[in-house]
């Protein structure tokens, strides 16, 4: 360690105090890019770290589009070598190691079967859908994270939407089932 | 309002994105088109379905441990900076100066701030590399007419420490072969030159700024490795990369 004094303890008291509050989103988002529990807490906590190291360049934007953007960016770097096996187990994951006493087992079910279509569109269309609908973000903060134009945002939403749809009916098994019968 | 304009805000309006003209303009026209209704409920639909999934949380021992390396991990702008406006003077002053003329084998202060600084600058680029490639037989032959000497290049994805690709980078004043591996989410840059007294040395670990170095002498080569893993790991992988050189003896 450095022993020069450290002229940063403000801008880390800053870093605590504006970012880390939004480390259950980084760690949310994480989990659907990895599909994986243990990737997404390594895949979180380096992208936290890469966020202090750059945090100088952070100008008082909105703290939390900030800081999902590192981690999907921090996200594909790794993934630019190291292609992820991409499997539905993970999938099955996020739904079953979430035990919810208070709903009853339809509910459980179709939460496993919600997960599971979400887990299984592609990247664009899944990280698309988690800001949105999970994560609350406006299209401008969407636009922000993605790093692509408003009008962009709106179409692949609407895209992710349907497919999203169309891979839910498909689970359904019959045809003459619809989305209503979730 | 055509039903394709009716259509194409459909999402947005469900999303609250759309102005009150906007909205107005779509209430009109959804009476009159079936398609863009049961786009609007369909997004409302999946909404619900959607936000119905479990909200999760940070495990308590990633926070735990995110905690205590905001605590330790120095950012980047006390050091980062000026290093590089010394690293732009030497380089500077360097030129036609040649080889290193570092006497000492522990890698001197400078030679480590620059090694940090070659290794935030492969974190901080969009390009961290200049030629992206797992493939030895690809990345060696990108040395030839950009550096003077041939660096020992090898993969070690079996040993889990893949080689992601290279770059030309400067320490000392001196062009130097840069390679970067990764292990996990970790990145570990790799420099090497020719050394000038061939004999052997051992790994020597140092730690720094929450920073790991090795440096070590093998098989007539300076090593430098430096990565954000731990010492422990780092000196697994400068192990690793001794027995890869050893092979090809």
């Amino acid at each position: 360690m450095s022993d020069a004094p450290n002229p940063d303890d403000t801008s880390r008291e800053r870093f605590r105090m504006i970012v880390l509050p939004h480390l259950d989103a980084a760690y949310r988002l994480s989990r659907w890019l990895t599909r994986d529990a243990s990737k997404a807490q390594d895949l979180t906590q380096d992208a936290v770290l890469r966020a202090l190291r750059y945090f100088h360049a952070f100008h008082g934007e909105q703290a939390r589009a900030w800081l999902l953007r590192i981690v999907r960016n921090t996200w594909l770097d790794g993934r630019r070598t190291e292609r992820t096996t991409e499997t539905l187990d993970a999938a099955e994951q996020v739904a079953a190691d979430t035990p919810d006493p208070e709903q009853g087992a339809i509910a459980g079910d179709r939460r496993q079967i919600v997960a599971r279509a979400l887990s299984s569109l592609p990247q664009p269309l899944r990280e698309i859908l988690v800001l949105r609908e999970i994560e609350d973000l406006s299209y401008k903060q969407i636009a922000e994270v993605l790093d692509m134009p408003i009008g962009t945002v709106m179409s692949r939403l609407a895209r992710a939407r349907e497919k999203l749809a169309e891979t839910l009916v498909a689970s359904l098994g019959r045809s003459e089932h619809g989305l209503r019968d979730l | 309002m055509d039903c394709a304009t009716c259509e194409r805000l459909a999402g947005a309006y469900v999303d609250g994105e759309l102005s009150a003209g906007e909205v107005a303009a779509v209430e009109d026209a959804l009476p009159g088109c079936p398609r863009c209704v049961q786009l609007v409920e369909q997004a409302r639909h999946l909404r619900g379905l959607l936000r119905e999934l479990p909200v999760e949380t940070a495990p308590p021992l990633l926070r735990a441990r995110i905690a205590r390396e905001v605590r330790r991990l120095p950012s980047a702008s006390p050091w980062q900076w000026p290093r590089l406006a010394a690293l732009a003077a030497s380089l500077v002053l360097a030129i036609g100066t040649g080889w290193l003329t570092a006497s000492s084998f522990i890698a001197n202060d400078r030679e480590q701030q620059e090694l940090m600084a070659a290794y935030v600058r492969i974190g901080a680029s969009d390009h961290p590399v200049d030629v992206a490639s797992s493939d030895r037989h690809a990345v060696k032959p990108w040395f030839a007419g950009r550096i003077d000497y041939a660096p020992p290049v090898h993969d070690l994805t079996g040993e889990g420490f893949p080689l992601e690709g290279a770059r030309i980078d400067v320490v000392d004043g001196r062009k130097v072969a840069l390679l970067v591996y990764r292990h996990n989410q970790h990145r570990i840059a790799l420099v090497t030159w020719p050394a000038r007294d061939t004999s052997p040395v051992s790994v020597a670990s140092s730690q720094r700024d929450g920073f790991a170095m090795a440096s070590w002498r093998h098989a007539g080569f300076e090593l430098r490795a430096t990565s954000d893993l731990a010492p422990s790991e780092l000196a697994r992988f400068a192990l690793a990369i001794e027995r890869a050189m050893d092979a090809d003896r």
